[in-house]
């Protein structure tokens, strides 16, 4: 168990890590989030024109 | 390639055209500032419209504003510089309250004005959807939220029990 705790535990650190990151990172993570999932969502079914990933810098 | 904060100034210049009246970033764009990020796919501006009369909401201001600066309207989007902004009337009740408690932050050396924490949980609790439950636990998480003015706001909109059952039940509060 105690294993289980510090994988929660550190989980949570990391969570509020990426929450305290300066908002132009978070801006580039979610372009990357943007990406990704467009590679994926495409194999399956025809992407709605607003789902295409942001054209744009952070 | 633009950036983002080239979305920021034109939302800034159609308020100075007067466009639009006093605006707030909404949505999941709107949550990046407080909390981790989360997945967002448009940008929802919440705005006054000095074009809406009553129930009616004459469109044609703007989409003549976005074609004369070469932003295309696509259904109920303009795209800007690539990125689908989506434009909620707030010209009155929760929409309104929220843009006049909005925040002003920095993006980049510019002030956006950003809708709060609470007003963010409230406006994604009445729109409901999955994602939008997600940014409600990321905002918390993040301790962005003050649940003092989160319940009188819960309370102000009906929401009381809702909030109740789903999230202080689990000790959030």
């Amino acid at each position: 168990m105690p294993d289980d705790v510090d994988a929660y535990e550190a989980k949570r650190r990391w969570h509020e890590e990426q929450a305290r990151l300066p908002i132009k990172e978070k801006v580039r993570i979610l372009l990357e989030l943007q990406r990704q999932d467009y590679e994926l969502l495409k194999r399956h079914r025809t992407l709605e024109w607003w789902e295409l990933p942001w054209d744009i810098e952070p | 390639m633009a950036s983002l904060r080239q979305v920021f100034e034109a939302l800034d210049q159609m308020r100075e055209d007067g466009v639009i009246g006093d605006f707030a970033l909404g949505g999941g764009m709107a949550a990046l500032f407080y909390a981790e990020t989360t997945r967002t796919y448009d940008l929802d501006v919440f705005a006054y419209l000095p074009s809406q009369r009553g129930a009616l909401l004459d469109l044609h201001p703007i989409y003549e504003w976005a074609e004369a600066h070469g932003f295309a309207p696509h259904a109920e989007h303009l795209l800007i510089h690539g990125v689908p902004v989506q434009l909620l009337a707030a010209n009155g009740g929760l929409a309104a309250e929220a843009v006049a408690e909005a925040r002003t932050l920095d993006y980049e050396g510019h002030g956006v004005r950003v809708v709060a924490p609470e007003f963010l949980i409230t406006l994604y609790l009445i729109a409901g959807g999955g994602r939008r439950v997600e940014r409600v636990e990321a905002l918390i998480a993040a301790g962005a939220v003050n649940i003092r003015r989160l319940r009188a706001l819960m309370g102000k909109y009906a929401l009381a029990s809702m909030w109740q059952t789903r999230w202080e039940a689990d000790d959030h509060a």
